[in-house]
């Protein structure tokens, strides 16, 4: 049914395109017009279609509830001793009654009413829907095509919505993004009103657990978040050392010396590492990695938790070297040929001339991937999920256990939770802070990438 | 104007230099993967004279002065055949590595090239001018390098511009200041031969002019081979001239005879059309 509607509208639109081009197509024959004919079409289909589809959506968002507010007003008298959860389980039994769902328990004579109050106003809602879209769109219609004219300027006129379009769309993704960023602040308001921000920033003991038990909510739970910092900064700098080194000589590598065939095989295959779902090295690190290395731990006599920083920073490291390595490739190739033309020309050898000239000119913006890398390996979440510990221990040692933000985050969250205990809200609070320090680093990043660009242009 | 020439046309003039030989050009072909660049070219180059090269845009004049520093080794469709010697050592045979040849480090330390556009290092003045002397051990101590430096930036002509912001990155000077910083650079490691390849064609009339009076002087104790699209700023500088024509060495000759009363038709045409 809303399919045939659906359709039904976007045939309107394409007779509309029609009625307009085929007005100015009139007009031409006598007279020169402004725009190609083409453009009134699009206009007077525009003005149909996008009315259309603003009232469609907000009335779409919006019945829903109003019509259960009606039902319920209706039914006042019955229900009026029905406390909140009642009369929550009772919209849903009579929704899913009136859409033919099976629900679960007895079908009350009440929720029968209620199904078919229900059913019969979303049928009024929705002929007055398509009664009030259709007489709006050809209102619109009718306005728009009686503008057009031979001075009618469409062609502008099109191009004026089009910039709209892509403006709407950009601002879908930023409200989309600011929405997240203040459920993340409000959740993390919340716990903060239980627990010190002090506490939280610079305690040294994290137990969520114990803030479980229901006579204690928020009032013994140790939410200092230090050691799940120092776990994720420990592991991430072994990540770095692994593909800070290994990327930036491979960009050089790619970028320098490599023949053109070798490129030719070698980026892609990079490429490929890239597009490994992180889930994979996850299981990689704790099923491959971390018992080798704990094996080779016993053989040279040390003791090699199997959870150890060191495992999963090295995994993670391998991650994101083809971060580091497409970043660093693509600064070392925009120093200008110039430069090595200049270095060479002077009798400076190759790798003189990389060392010397060239990663000094391309430093800003290597640092600057590094620095993207640096916050993607803060983020990252399957790794360390899968291979690293739970247990929050402050300890700076690569060969031990350590927790990560993003572990406590997946830790606290997963399964049954009551949504206001402070155990819960913690993971908003950690969320928030992981967010500010990588949009630190991002920011930082991207204006030293940004510098170094405007530097050879 | 547009045909080629045969393939066994034979360059007109005088390709010998009145002055005693530096380098010397022998059947000198590039390629470029199928695309033959330079064919057939045969020159001398001599000690303490100014050679110019001209002629339309396309016909090999830089294919031709990257050959002399072995720059085209950068490129890797880039084939080169033919020899080239710098004091009778071939350049072109370093991997035979016997004593007679010349590895190509010695060979850009001995055969400096000054570019079109100014491409001084992202360092600073100083250190633009003090890296190829470091690079090659020039110097003994810091002394000996700032002295160096500081020679070399007085025979440009840059000194008392620069002399209290030897600090400032050399890409913060004026364009005519770059490309002279870049001479400095090219001289600080004692060249033999000075290639520029169209040095002044991003300068203004002024900087063109410091150039051209300081390539006047430079040719006392250099050899230089220069790149230029001007006719006049070519017979102003240089004692010889050579005609390039679509990888053809056409004409080469003292400038007195090629500017005046060239041989060759189509260098008659060339510096007719640009000149009258
Ligand atoms: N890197 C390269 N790859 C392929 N072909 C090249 C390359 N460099 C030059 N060529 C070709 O070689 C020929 C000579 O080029 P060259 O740069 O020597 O001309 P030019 O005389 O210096 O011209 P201009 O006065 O415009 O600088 C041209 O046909 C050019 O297309
Ligand atoms: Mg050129």
């Amino acid at each position: 049914m809303m399919i045939i509607i659906a359709l039904s509208f976007l045939l309107i639109t394409f007779l509309n395109f029609r009625a307009g081009r085929s007005k100015a197509l009139k007009i031409r024959e006598n007279t020169s017009i402004h725009s190609l004919p083409e453009y009134y079409g699009y206009y007077t289909a525009f003005w149909f279609l996008i009315p259309v589809t603003l009232i469609g959506i907000s009335w779409l968002l919006f019945s829903e509830s109003l019509i259960t507010s009606f039902v319920l007003s209706n039914l006042q008298k019955e229900i009026v001793n029905f406390n909140e959860i009642q009369t929550l389980n009772f919209i849903n039994d009579f929704k899913n009654l009136s859409e033919g769902r099976n629900i679960t328990g007895e079908i009350s004579l009440l929720l029968k009413e209620a199904a078919s109050l229900y059913s019969y106003f979303s049928t009024v809602s929705n002929t007055l829907l398509i009664f009030a879209c259709l007489s709006i769109g050809l209102f619109g219609f009718y306005i728009s095509i009686n503008k057009v004219s031979s001075v009618f300027q469409a062609r502008n006129a099109i191009e004026r919505y089009i910039n709209y379009f892509f403006l709407a769309s950009t601002c879908i993704a930023i409200l989309a993004t600011a929405g997240i960023l203040f459920s993340v602040v409000f959740e993390a308001i919340r716990f903060f009103g239980v627990v010190d921000l002090d506490d939280f920033l610079f305690g040294l003991k994290w137990s969520p657990q114990m803030a479980i038990r229901e006579d204690q909510v928020g009032s013994s739970g140790a939410f200092g978040a230090i050691p799940l910092f120092v776990g994720t900064i420990l592991i991430s700098i072994i990540a770095l050392l692994v593909a800070v080194p290994v990327g930036l000589m491979n960009a050089i590598y790619l970028s320098e010396y490599s023949p053109s065939n070798v490129r030719a095989y070698a980026k892609p295959m990079l490429e490929i590492l890239a597009g490994i779902p992180t889930v994979v090295y996850g299981f990689f690190a704790a099923i491959t990695v971390a018992p080798f290395l704990r094996g080779f731990g016993e053989f040279v006599g040390l003791s090699i938790s199997s959870e150890s920083a060191l495992g999963v920073g090295l995994v993670m490291g391998i991650m994101i070297i083809p971060l580091v390595s497409s970043l660093s490739d693509d600064v070392i190739s925009a120093v200008p040929q110039s430069m090595r033309d200049g270095s060479l020309g002077l009798g400076a050898t190759k790798s003189e001339t990389i060392k010397k000239v060239i990663l000094p000119a391309a430093l800003p913006g290597i640092v600057g991937g590094v620095l993207l890398a640096a916050s993607r390996a803060i983020g990252e979440t399957m790794i360390v999920v899968m291979a690293a510990g739970l247990s929050a221990k402050l300890t700076v040692n690569p060969l031990d256990a350590v927790t990560t933000v993003t572990v406590q985050i997946v830790t606290l969250l997963v399964g049954d939770q009551e949504f206001d205990s402070p155990k819960t809200l913690a993971a908003f609070a950690l969320g928030l802070t992981l967010f500010v320090f990588t949009l630190v680093l991002n920011y930082y990043a991207l204006r030293i990438v940004k510098k170094y660009r405007e530097q050879y242009e | 104007m547009e045909e080629e020439l045969d393939s066994n046309f034979k360059t007109v003039g005088n390709i010998r230099t009145e002055k005693s030989v530096i380098m010397n050009v022998e059947d000198c072909n590039v390629y470029y993967g199928d695309v033959h660049a330079l064919k057939n070219v045969n020159m001398e180059i001599g000690k303490s004279e100014v050679l110019a090269l001209i002629g339309p845009s396309g016909c090999g004049k830089s294919t031709f002065i990257r050959c002399l520093n072995r720059l085209n080794d950068t490129i890797d469709i880039a084939r080169v055949t033919g020899k080239i010697s710098l004091d009778g050592k071939d350049i072109y045979s370093d991997y035979i590595n016997t004593s007679g040849n010349m590895d190509v480090v010695l060979l850009r330390a001995r055969v400096g090239m000054v570019f079109q556009k100014p491409n001084p290092f992202p360092k600073s003045i100083f250190e633009n001018v003090a890296y190829g002397p470091k690079i090659h051990g020039l110097c003994k101590d810091k002394n000996d390098l700032n002295n160096l430096v500081e020679s070399c930036l007085v025979k440009v002509g840059l000194w008392d511009e620069v002399k209290d912001r030897l600090e400032d990155s050399g890409t913060s000077l004026s364009g005519g200041q770059q490309q002279r910083l870049c001479i400095a650079r090219a001289i600080a490691v004692q060249p033999e031969v000075i290639l520029m390849d169209e040095p002044c064609s991003a300068l203004d009339p002024i900087a063109t002019e410091r150039i051209e009076d300081l390539i006047s002087e430079l040719k006392q104790n250099y050899a230089l081979v220069v790149v230029t699209h001007s006719m006049q700023q070519a017979s102003r500088i240089s004692q010889r001239a050579a005609y390039f024509h679509m990888g053809n060495l056409v004409e080469v000759d003292s400038s007195n005879k090629i500017f005046n009363d060239p041989s060759h038709p189509l260098t008659t045409n060339y510096i007719s059309g640009r000149i009258g």
